[in-house]
């Protein structure tokens, strides 16, 4: 069995206070809520608040979902709610498109348009929890209008309203593959994200690590894209849009996925939050302490969960989301035990959720703030895990930068190599997983779980509402809206559409009318895939 | 194998599925055991794998699912019927429930290859049902 860390570091049998010699306590880790957060940024910890503990929810229509949603309030999930949206809004393509028909409401919530989002969020309270959709960055604008649209119809200020809807374009890069060409993904994002900070509202925009390490990517990797992202990204909210970085503070959360490598992934965090406090005091020349901390999110990795013998991946949860709650978070999402066979069933989720509160209410990891910091072991693990990441970093940016290095896919290869490396160790036999090459049963001896399953006629139902639902609505209002968007989006790159993007949802323009006007705007074709015309004639 | 000609192996991702990682890893240790792979990439509707498979004579087709998207499987199963690809293998692997995997099986999949399957295993069992 190997003995050394992902990143291809190998441990000792015992670490002492020679390996940490040069660690200087104030300046290099600091007390919980000092400069450089290396042990997080309340001196209370999960005193003050315990992490939000919530489940991932999205399949079928979207009153499915609503009713999941609701479920998970009952099992106890009141701090905030989480979406992922389905393939087709990765596209984004509506359901009655040829290939929507086919998967929509398959991998997610089909949150194609307001009326979607109105039904999904039907007896849900839109405040006093964090909503949070994920599931693809050319969404980003349309989720937000949806949120703010919705808050005008229910009669409240959108700035009540806190969570995220809006997410980094390079997902696209790391296995989440949106279908939009990449600069149009960046701007975008920026329009979501400049409204967010000049309105000052209470939404995040995940800019998050996660995807590409749950592609492949090792966690020396991880820690180096998020940084680099975040730099490039915030960077050109700067340069290009004019923005404060001391009022950006409130945007980036990172979404990092924590795996089975118990130190290991709790010295990442560490190492995230300092490198991050370095950067904006460094880099963007940060004024105030907020700026220097980014809030963190833990998703526990659902390339760890195992097709064979799924109940053992209870046990893997339970160790992952202790890990995340060690390291400091602001929330956790488990993937479930069903996670290599389907969507989270009821069984699934409630055993992940009660996960989470056997480790915040019975184990005291919320007593003690950053309980492992002054381990030699972990201290030491932070401390390299930044090195390691701080050379990956500057292999990034002698590319160019971040999105410099997608282009050149030299983030892609990255990813693979590293995808490679781990199949050839788990099967060579130097990484163990029990249940697949330690400990294996024949197939037919294995667990029985439920299975949370859609059937084609689920999606094809979805199709059909949608197709007749879009010939009820008031079509010259919609008409002006989307040619309004249409002619927004020729005037350049730093011309904001989030206002028009939100008269547009308004008046139930849909995710594959909106964004296909603003493709044609931009010299592509309306339907990503190239199947259908667009219906206007602008 | 196979007469000295090499065995060719069109490996694709289907439907809207964006998981590109295991389609690629798999594409790598067929080539390393000396295969010649067709790799799609993805988005790659059934209509435009069976094209694929046609034009580029393939004598195997994997398929790399991992968004639970079964109906566009079946739609690749009836098109591959209908373009007279009956003697053309179709392999699938990834996240398919056990459910899911005996339905394709009954309707024409040749194997189906759960997560964490060794290279070995997939390679042995592509050179044992590959068409001559």
């Amino acid at each position: 069995m190997k003995r050394e860390t992902d990143y291809g570091y190998e441990i000792k049998p015992v670490y002492t206070p020679e390996d940490i010699a040069d660690l200087d306590y104030t300046k290099d880790v600091g007390d919980p809520g000092a400069y450089p957060y290396v042990r997080g940024y309340h001196p209370n910890g999960y005193r003050n608040r315990v992490w939000t503990r919530r489940m991932t929810a999205g399949i079928g229509s979207s009153k499915r979902t609503n009713e999941v949603l609701k479920r998970y309030r009952e099992m106890g999930q009141t701090q905030g709610i989480l979406v992922i949206c389905d393939r087709p809004n990765a596209m984004p393509i509506d359901a009655d498109h040829p290939m929507g028909r086919r998967e929509a409401g398959v991998l997610g919530w089909h949150g194609a348009s307001l009326l979607e989002f109105e039904e999904l969020m039907d007896g849900i309270p839109l405040t006093g929890q964090s909503i949070t959709l994920l599931g693809s960055s050319a969404m980003s604008c349309m989720r937000l209008a949806y949120v703010v649209a919705l808050a005008e119809k229910r009669g409240m200020d959108f700035r009540e309203v806190h969570g995220s809807v809006t997410e980094y374009p390079f997902c696209s890069t790391c296995g989440q593959t949106d279908h939009m060409p990449l600069d149009l993904l960046i701007k975008l994002w920026m329009d979501s994200s400049e409204f967010i900070v000049r309105n000052k509202i209470h939404m995040r925009s995940g800019i998050l690590s996660q995807h590409f390490q749950e592609s492949g990517g090792n966690n020396a990797q991880a820690l180096a894209m998020e940084i680099a992202q975040l730099k490039e990204l915030l960077g050109l909210l700067v340069n290009e849009r004019g923005l404060d970085f001391d009022d950006l503070s409130l945007l980036p959360y990172e979404l990092v996925s924590v795996g089975s490598r118990f130190f290991e992934e709790i010295a990442k965090v560490r190492a995230l939050r300092r490198m991050y406090a370095k950067m904006a005091k460094e880099t963007f020349k940060a004024k105030t302490d907020k700026a220097c901390q980014l809030l963190i999110s833990v998703h526990t990795s659902g390339r760890t969960m195992t097709y064979q013998q799924p109940l053992n991946n209870i046990a893997r949860c339970a160790i992952q989301t202790l890990a995340g709650a060690i390291a400091g978070c602001t929330a956790i999402d488990n993937a479930c035990l069903d996670n290599a066979h389907a969507e989270p069933s009821a069984f699934a989720a409630r055993m992940s959720l009660n996960t989470q509160h056997i480790v915040s209410d019975e184990t005291g990891v919320t007593d003690v703030t950053d309980p492992l910091a002054g381990s030699y072991f972990v201290e030491y693990l932070t401390s390299r895990i930044e090195e390691e990441a701080y050379k990956i970093l500057k292999q990034i940016e002698d590319q160019g930068g971040m999105t410099a290095a997608v282009k050149k896919g030299y983030i892609h290869n990255m990813m693979e190599e590293s995808a490679r490396k781990r199949q050839k160790e788990i099967e060579s036999g130097e990484r163990l997983v029990v249940g697949v090459n330690e400990l294996a049963i024949p197939p037919e001896e294995d667990d029985e779980i439920p299975i949370e399953s859609v059937v084609a006629s689920d999606s094809e139902e979805i199709a059909e509402r949608m197709e007749n639902w879009k010939r009820k609505r008031n079509i010259p209002l919609l008409k002006e809206a989307i040619a309004r968007v249409y002619d927004d989006a020729k005037k350049g790159r730093n011309f904001n559409l989030m206002p028009s993007i939100i008269e547009a949802v308004k008046a139930y323009g849909t995710a594959g009318e909106i964004t296909g006007v603003i493709r044609m705007a931009n010299g592509y074709h309306y339907d990503p895939l190239e199947m259908i015309e667009c219906p206007f004639a602008l | 194998m196979n007469n000295g000609r090499k065995i060719k192996v069109l490996v694709s991702v289907i439907g809207l599925d964006g998981h590109f990682t295991g389609a690629q890893i798999v594409s790598r240790f067929l080539m390393d055991a000396g295969m010649e792979v067709v790799y799609l990439g993805i988005y790659q509707t059934p209509e435009m794998i069976v094209r694929a498979a046609i034009d580029e004579s393939v004598d195997v087709i994997g398929i790399s699912s991992h968004a639970s998207n079964y109906g566009q499987i079946g739609l690749l199963i009836d098109l591959m019927k209908k373009n007279d690809l009956v003697d053309v293998p179709l392999i699938c692997g990834g996240t398919i429930p056990k459910g899911e995997a005996e339905a394709l099986i009954k309707r024409g999949v040749s194997k189906i290859f759960p997560p964490q399957s060794t290279s070995e295993s997939i390679i042995e069992y592509i050179v044992s049902c590959a068409r001559g």
